[in-house]
């Protein structure tokens, strides 16, 4: 039965991060990108629970696993950021007006 | 307690510090004096790491684990080696180059600017000092979060579009490494290095199991570093964000952030997983693709910064070389071209600030014959640029050397003559540069140009000199390094 769960929860880490990865590469719209990234980012959080869950470390992986949460809320805050002051410059938020850098 | 206690000690006390007066004093005063007081956080890395090298020569010892125990219920330990003193130097080194720099290109959110670049050096610290995979995860999360606001914080559109790019590129690379952390900690139960090095050590030798979880999570962190290093399949960002970002944060980007944030990651995986099969191929193929593509991308620029950040892209790949042998004259080699890449990369954007300065531009069409009205900056940037093409008495030389015989040991004689041929695409681009801004005939319209002055003026004549006594001394580094029993 646990193995059975084991192998759920992998697979649906798997696909979450498919998903946030399909996101990334579909959308044009900057906050949907960062929803995508984030999307794929609770995936890995979920692998290191399953980590501590197979190994019998689970209160080391918790401990891993809000340092993770912390350190996702910091990054999401700075990309919205980014994302706000390039909507203030444009004035929407297209990520195809990123195109001033190439060569 | 012994000296080298207190070096590891100094590097996280003294930032914080600043970092907290920065914080506290009133916004006034903060603005004129933040970056003074920066000052003193690489001074103090830099002696302290001095005493440190010193205190090992002297011990003939040259791995050292001190323990803080906070409090009696948390341990945090820190180790110290003497690659890891010489990463610290080489911090100090570049942020004092950075601070120069900033003094004059950074004309307001001063207070800002100094506040996160302690924190950068902060988390830098934190990287080369811990002794477990997840507190390299944090610190390098704490580089990676400093270097986008650093990147950002001037609201230009080019730096906002370029720490954005830099925000996706590394989140992904967040993804991969944590991904690969939770495998190896599936398999170890522990990220301590003592237990993954043990882990690493049972997966080799005859009989070893092959085990698939491994290898993939070994997979995903070389990509997650890489994307860090700005290796080659992974360097979309690299240009753009070194580019676009104030030329002081260029310093710190090109000169440190991404040796700390992706090669130490990669020296951190050699150390236990190198023998492993099939690793160091991956690392000899990534480094050779990134030294002929990077350097065949900064042939057709016209973009000063860029240029040097393609150069960065090309330079990365013989260190990754040098990790790829395994062997420890591989791993001299590569910390030694860290040391010689941040001095030699640092100059060059240094000297990319001052012509900026000066004349307005960073197109090296636009430019012409600055030679005779700048010739500081003129004669900084040639010593950089034959520092980085390999010529024999500067320190370039000496550290491409070292990485090409020990791949030549470890009978790797491909991907060492793919070393020594490219070093003619490295002269090509920097020729191509050093003709189109300094040589030539001068331009009218810079009749009137004067040599730049202050503090840039300065940072351009201390890292010349570094890049030069290195090269004229290295030969007494290979018999330190000798005296303590690395070789």
């Amino acid at each position: 039965m646990e193995a059975y769960m084991e192998t759920v929860i992998l697979i649906v880490g798997f696909l979450l991060i498919v998903a946030g990865c399909y996101c990334l590469i579909r959308t044009y719209h900057l906050l949907k990108v960062i929803i995508g990234v984030e999307v794929a980012m609770k995936a890995v959080t979920m692998f290191v629970i399953l980590a501590g869950f197979i190994n019998g470390k689970a209160p080391l992986a918790q401990a891993f696993v809000i340092t993770v949460i912390v350190i996702e809320v910091v990054v999401a805050v700075v990309a919205v950021g980014l994302a706000l002051n390039l909507y203030r410059l444009y004035g929407n938020m297209d990520i195809r007006n990123l195109r001033k850098l190439k060569g | 307690m012994q000296v080298i206690e207190y070096t590891t000690l100094l590097v996280f006390a003294v930032p914080l510090v600043i970092l907290l007066i920065n914080i506290l004093l009133p916004r006034q005063l903060a603005e004129k004096s933040s970056i003074g007081l920066a000052y003193l956080a690489p001074l103090v890395q830099i002696v302290a790491t001095a005493a440190g090298l010193v205190q090992i020569a002297q011990l003939k010892q040259h791995e050292f684990a001190i323990s803080w125990n906070l409090a009696g219920a948390v341990s945090v330990r820190f180790a110290v080696n003497v690659f890891s003193l010489v990463l610290l130097f080489c911090i100090g080194m570049v942020t004092l180059a950075a601070i120069m720099v900033a003094n004059r290109t950074v004309p307001q959110k001063r207070a800002g600017f100094a506040g996160l670049l302690m924190m950068l050096i902060v988390g830098m610290n934190g990287m080369v000092l811990v002794t477990d995979l997840f507190s390299l995860y944090v610190f390098l999360e704490i580089v990676g979060i400093s270097s986008f606001v650093l990147i950002a914080m001037f609201k230009s559109d080019t730096g906002l579009e370029g720490a954005f790019k830099y925000l996706v590129m590394s989140v992904l690379a967040s993804i991969m490494i944590l991904t690969g952390l939770a495998f190896v900690f599936m398999q170890t139960g522990s990220l301590q290095y003592d237990q993954v090095g043990a882990a690493g050590g049972a997966l080799v030798g005859p009989g070893a199991p092959h085990l698939a979880l491994m290898y993939t999570a070994m997979a995903l962190m070389i990509a997650g570093f890489a994307i860090k290093t700005g290796a080659v399949p992974f360097h979309s960002w690299l240009p753009d964000a070194h580019q676009s970002a104030n030329t002081a944060v260029s310093v710190l980007l090109s000169g440190i952030v991404i040796k700390i944030a992706g090669i130490y990651g990669f020296i951190v995986i050699t150390n236990f997983f190198g023998r492993l099969p099939g690793i160091d191929l991956t690392l000899a193929l990534i480094g050779t693709v990134s030294i002929v593509v990077g350097a065949l991308f900064a042939l057709r620029q016209s973009h000063f910064k860029r240029i040097v950040a393609y150069s960065s892209v090309s330079q990365m790949g013989y260190i990754l070389l040098g990790l790829s042998t395994g062997s420890v004259l591989g791993l001299l080699g590569a910390v030694a071209h860290v040391f010689n890449h941040a001095t030699f990369k640092s100059t060059l954007f240094t000297n990319a600030a001052a012509v900026h300065e000066q004349t307005g531009t960073y197109d090296i069409n636009e430019l012409g014959g600055l030679e005779k009205k700048m010739p500081v900056t003129s004669f900084s940037s040639l010593a950089a640029f034959m520092s980085t093409a390999g010529i024999p008495p500067f320190a370039g030389f000496w550290s491409k050397l070292l990485i090409i015989m020990a791949l030549w040991n470890s009978g790797d004689w491909v991907f060492a003559a793919i070393a020594l041929i490219a070093s003619i695409f490295t002269a090509a681009y920097f020729l191509r540069l050093q003709r189109k801004v300094f040589f030539g005939k001068l331009l009218d319209k810079f009749a009137q140009l004067t040599e730049i002055g202050g503090s840039v003026k300065w940072a351009q004549i201390m890292l010349t000199v570094v890049t030069i006594a290195a090269g004229l001394l290295f030969p007494f580094a290979l018999r330190y390094f000798g005296g303590i029993g690395i070789l």
